[in-house]
């Protein structure tokens, strides 16, 4: 190993480079096909920029001001935050297409149901992380708000469901094991006569 | 939350069946019992001419008359004669020789029996009890050819003697007897009947009577009077009358026994011979024994017993002198003994059973022809008791001039009727079992001993518990060489599911529970639940003389404790493993209610009186012209899992639960009335009550009431819109019908029925069921979370039914389906008739006769319940009503379990590196 290492490294392989370097699209190639209807290549916006106001220098394309910014990080925001209600109607189907019985299917059902919101709620930080910023903090929190509502709806689809199915103690059945039967103050006992 | 739906499942499995057929003769035992045998109806006898095997047949003290399997013990069959009957109704057995029939007589009937199957073949009844049957020996050849006749003597007003066809039971001729005189027996030689009467003179001493009759004709040949002086106080000195059928005698004794008398019937001398006394020891008793058959010679054997010897003299009758001879006396032994005679051809033989030997002689000479000795009878006793024959009726079969071999039939001093083969035993019957009065579940000592030692554990301070705790494990340690050896055999057992549940230390289960029968003869016997093949242990603990009646009642007030209480001695204890009497005398508080007030009751002038701290609080008296039947209280110890009943929607009834509830039933038999109260035992109150008229009051009354419902059964007369029928009630009680309301007392912790009576809401049903029910219980589990079933005893047809209470329900709908919320519940449509599901049958194809009573018990497993049937036949089994649902069944196949685990760990060992090779493989391949 000591001996080889000071060797240069050998000259990667053809295809390597061949991977690495893309070919140049073809111009003359690119110049036959015209260019889609609509299709405003930059270049030809700049030429004719540069053709109607003549002194001007070519402007980049215009980077969206950070209050745009917000604007679309709240709209995205809001679009993430109604997700879980626009699959209510189609949960509340398939619920109620299960039935009430007790079996592995509706079991699995329901647990997604309850699994999905309440770890929806718990990384409510990491969904809106990357839209979230110093700015827009105060209208996140609305946002979030609606969120965690709509969360709230699926887990109430849910805990509707699982009372659908009778697992819920609501009824006096389910707590009459914690009542007691009444002790008598007094005991009477036979006596048999022989 | 899941308790809807597990009650659910209850109900609807509750409907299934009671017994699975591999369970059939494995969970239930039944001993079909006869009763103790006596020795004048009892014999040997070849059942077909043609055959050289016989059977045993008896006409026991209960009234049954059976055949018996010498070879196995087993009943052949059986039919009950008179129930209810006990040691004193006089009885009699006779079967002609080379007959087919056994012709009985009990009561007022002549019955005759085909010897091989027990089909009656006729019987005839009498206007008076039955003093005597024989079978007519006829020798001029005129009735020889077919059935033998029976001649027949029946006492009460009009005392007559009939002469009845052996084929078919039609009265030959009949001779009335007149006078005062009471008829007493009769007797038949090959040429004359004689009727014996026994005549009082006026200083108070009997005489007998004897008139001859002419056996073709029934007309009066002569008549005389025995000169027996003065000893003739009783006829219980009346050793025999008749036997020897080629030349019958009489004989008697004095009171003292001190001189016996024989007279050659038809003659009138009398022959005296004087008792020699041994020892100086008053005789007891003294017991003649002969032969029956009219070839035979006319030998007999007196057996003479005092109270700790017996001894026996052999008599020849010289019939053409008219005299008696002593030919040889058999010596003195100590203990008791029992003769039997035996017959080949014309030679008599002589058989004696003591309890150390078995010996027999022939009638000509003293010699003994075989003796063997006897290791033991195999039977369980007390340990101061020794097993000693009582009686016996022996087979024995001639080689030569000497006895290859002898078969006896004994009935032992504990009961058992022991056939001895040889002097060695080869079954046994406990007979004694027949007479069972009063039984009771007892949890065995050996198990009670643990519970206390754990409970000592629990109450000492730590380091004194530990130290307790570490000798008994020592302790337990010397049985671990035993239970390794056992190991091998357990696994195997346990793999093949061939396992029996163990003895009753390594009871897992609790179905090893000892069973404490009281007997009709002062017997109290010991059976193990789990173990019913043999009886533990078997004791005299009260001395009755002839004729005295004995009304005990066994109960278990603690674990490991029998108690036996009666009316000469109230709570006598003994240890339930072992028989032994409880020295210690401590009062033991059956009611471990402390803190509750006592209120006692009891039967009182016809009606029910209450006391508390001996002043009066209530009376109960039914109205004129009624008399109380039953009082069924709730049992002491009936627990109940949920305090209310839970609806389809799952909302709650409540029940209403008093421990101090009872029902009572009163009968008017004027008004053919039957009155059913539910009282409440504290305060008086009448809960509920019902008349139901046109009861047919001959018909057993059975009631039952348990947690917070009540059943009872009684048979309805014909009346203009219905016909006779027999119905059974069933009525629960519940706080308030409506849903969720726990009544007026809410949820209050305790409560006084003295001063807040509350009144239950009774929903009540009436069922039409196929047959009377002679007695009612139910089954008990540990903690009451299982279904119900009500036993029922059927005794018509000789069977015991369980009835799943959701077949009873009072609740069921009437008139419409039920909803979806009943569905729920288990609850079906109202249907008036019950009709006896086959599967409820606990018995299913056994014969379970005379059954009196049923017991139940609960056993460790909450899913099952012990029950033990007893009256003539014993019948235990035990009871799964929600199914066994605690404990893996025989089906399941321990095999194909363990099958599946190995073929998995193999799977798993052989794909492992397969699937690791696999993982290398993809990482180390790209593109």
């Amino acid at each position: 190993m000591a001996g080889t290492s000071a060797l240069p490294p050998p000259p990667p392989p053809q295809w390597v480079l061949e991977l690495t370097a893309p070919t140049a699209p073809s111009k003359a190639k690119a110049g036959s096909v015209p260019d889609p209807p609509g299709f405003t290549p930059t270049t030809a916006i700049q030429s004719r920029q540069s053709k109607n106001t003549k002194g001007t220098a070519i402007a980049p394309r215009k980077q969206p001001s950070p209050e745009e910014m917000d604007t679309l990080k709240i709209k995205k925001a809001w679009e993430l935050a109604l997700a879980p209600a626009k699959q209510l109607p189609m949960n509340a189907i398939g619920m109620y297409m299960t039935g009430n019985s007790l079996q592995i299917f509706s079991i699995m059902m329901v647990f997604m149901l309850f699994k999905g919101p309440i770890t929806a709620v718990l990384n409510i930080q990491g969904t809106f992380q990357r839209l979230e910023t110093e700015s827009n903090r105060a209208q996140m929190l609305g946002v979030k708000a609606a969120f965690v509502g709509c969360n709230m709806l699926a887990l109430a689809l849910g805990i509707w469901k699982v009372n659908g199915m009778g697992l819920l103690p609501t009824t006096r059945s389910d707590w009459l094991a914690w009542e007691t039967a009444r002790d008598p103050l007094e005991r009477a006992y036979y006596v048999p006569s022989y | 939350m899941l308790l809807p739906l597990i009650a659910a499942a209850f109900l609807l499995a509750g409907s299934g069946s009671a017994v699975f057929t591999d369970e059939a003769w494995n969970v239930d035992y039944h001993y079909a019992l006869l009763g103790q045998p006596k020795q004048s109806t009892s014999f040997f006898h070849q059942p077909n001419p043609s055959s050289r095997a016989s059977l045993v047949y008896t006409l026991s003290e209960r009234g049954v008359l059976g055949a018996v399997n010498p070879r196995d013990g087993a009943v052949v069959w059986r039919q009950v004669l008179l129930a209810g009957a006990s040691a004193h109704n006089a009885s009699f057995l006779r079967a002609g020789e080379g007959q087919d029939v056994v012709i009985s007589g009990i009561g007022s009937q002549v019955a005759a029996w085909s010897a091989a199957d027990g089909r009656q073949a006729w019987s005839v009844d009498f206007p008076g009890p039955l003093e005597d049957v024989e079978i007519l020996e006829l020798v001029d050849g005129k009735d020889t050819s077919g059935a033998k006749d029976a001649v027949a003597l029946s006492g009460g007003d009009q005392p007559v003697v009939q002469r009845l066809d052996g084929a078919t039971g039609s009265v030959k001729w009949q001779y009335q007897l007149s006078g005062t005189d009471v008829p007493y027996q009769v007797s038949a030689s090959t040429t004359e009947v004689f009727v014996i009467s026994l005549h009082k003179t006026i200083l108070g001493y009997l005489k007998l009577k004897v008139t001859s009759l002419d056996p073709v004709s029934g007309h009066k040949m002569d008549e005389h009077m025995l000169s027996s002086e003065n000893e003739l106080a009783t006829a219980d000195t009346i050793v025999t009358v008749g036997a020897n059928s080629a030349s019958p005698i009489n004989a008697w004794t004095d009171s003292t026994h001190s001189v016996l008398k024989v007279n050659i019937m038809g003659t009138k001398g009398i022959s005296s011979f004087d008792i020699e006394k041994h020892g100086g020891e008053a005789v007891e008793r003294v017991k003649l024994h002969a032969p029956y058959h009219i070839n035979s010679l006319s030998h007999f054997l007196v057996h003479y017993e005092t109270a700790t010897s017996h001894w026996a003299e052999v008599f020849h009758v010289d019939l053409k002198r008219g005299q008696v001879e002593k030919a040889y006396s058999l010596p003195k032994l100590a203990g008791r003994g029992a003769f039997s005679t035996s017959t080949s051809d014309a030679n008599v033989y002589f058989t004696r059973v003591t309890s150390d030997q078995v010996m027999t002689v022939s009638s000509a000479s003293h010699g003994v022809l075989g003796k063997w000795s006897v290791g033991g009878f195999n039977v369980a006793a007390a340990n101061d008791e020794t097993a000693e024959p009582i009686h016996a009726v022996s087979e024995v079969s001639i080689r030569g001039d000497t006895v290859s071999a002898v078969r006896s039939a004994v009935l032992l001093s504990t009961g058992d009727w022991v056939l001895l083969r040889d002097g060695s035993p080869v079954w046994s019957r406990p007979e004694m079992l027949a007479s069972t009065v009063s039984a009771a579940f007892a949890t065995p000592a050996e198990v009670e001993a643990l519970v206390q030692q754990l409970e000592a554990e629990a109450h000492s301070n730590p380091i004194e518990a530990y130290i307790h705790r570490l000798t008994r494990h020592v302790q337990d340690l010397q049985r671990l060489p035993a239970i390794i050896m056992s190991l091998p055999q357990k696994v195997v057992q346990g793999f093949l599911g061939t396992s029996v549940d163990g003895d009753i230390t390594s009871d897992s289960f609790g179905f090893h529970q000892i069973i404490a029968c009281a007997t009709q003869d002062g017997r109290l016997i010991a059976l193990d639940a789990g173990n019913p093949d043999k009886v533990l242990w078997n004791q005299q603990i009260a001395d009755l003389q002839p004729g005295q009646t004995w009304q005990p009642s066994v109960s278990s007030p603690k674990g490991g404790v029998v108690e036996i209480s009666s009316k000469a001695s109230a709570g006598v204890q003994y240890n339930a493993s072992s028989g032994e009497q409880l020295v210690s005398i401590l009062p033991i508080d059956v009611t471990a209610d402390q803190a509750a007030q006592e209120v006692k009751y009891a039967m009182h002038d016809g009606g029910l009186e209450a006391t508390v701290d001996s002043s009066t609080t209530w009376h109960f008296m039914p109205t004129s012209g009624e008399r109380i039947v039953s009082l069924v209280p709730r049992p002491l110890n009936d627990p109940v899992a949920s305090i209310g009943k839970v609806l389809g929607d799952r909302r709650v009834l409540y029940k209403y639960l008093d421990p101090n509830l009872a029902l009572l039933v009163t009968a008017n038999d004027a008004a053919t009335a039957a009155t059913f109260y539910v009282l409440n035992t504290v305060s008086g109150a009448i809960l509920y009550s019902n008349v139901h008229t046109g009861v047919d009051l001959s018909s057993p009354i059975s009631s039952m009431l348990s947690e917070n419902w009540f059943t009872y059964s009684f048979t309805a007369e014909a009346s203009g819109d219905s016909p006779k029928g027999h119905q059974l009630v069933v009525g629960e009680l519940f706080e308030s019908l409506v849903a969720n309301d726990r009544g007026p007392l809410s949820s209050t912790a305790n409560y006084s029925s003295m001063q807040t009576g509350t009144e239950p809401f009774t929903l009540t049903k009436i069922y039409q069921i196929p047959e009377p029910i002679s007695k009612m219980a139910v089954t008990r589990t540990r903690q009451g979370i299982t279904s119900r079933q009500l036993l029922a005893v059927l005794a018509d047809s000789s069977a015991i039914v369980g009835i799943p209470y959701g077949v009873v329900d009072p609740r069921r709908p009437i008139g419409r389906d039920p909803t979806k919320d009943e569905q729920a519940e288990g609850l079906v449509r109202y249907s008036p008739v019950i009709d006896f599901d086959p599967r409820w049958y606990l018995n299913h194809q056994r014969e379970v006769v005379g059954v009196k009573d049923t017991i139940t018990s609960p056993a460790l497993l909450e899913s099952t319940s012990l029950v033990f049937a007893y009256g003539l036949d014993i019948f235990g089994t035990r009871l799964s009503p929600s199914f066994s649902f605690d404990v893996l069944g025989k089906d399941f196949n321990k095999f194909q379990m363990l099958a599946t685990v190995a073929a998995l760990a193999v799977a798993t060992c052989v794909v492992a590196p397969l699937v690791t090779r696999k993982q290398v493989n993809t990482r180390w391949q790209f593109m």
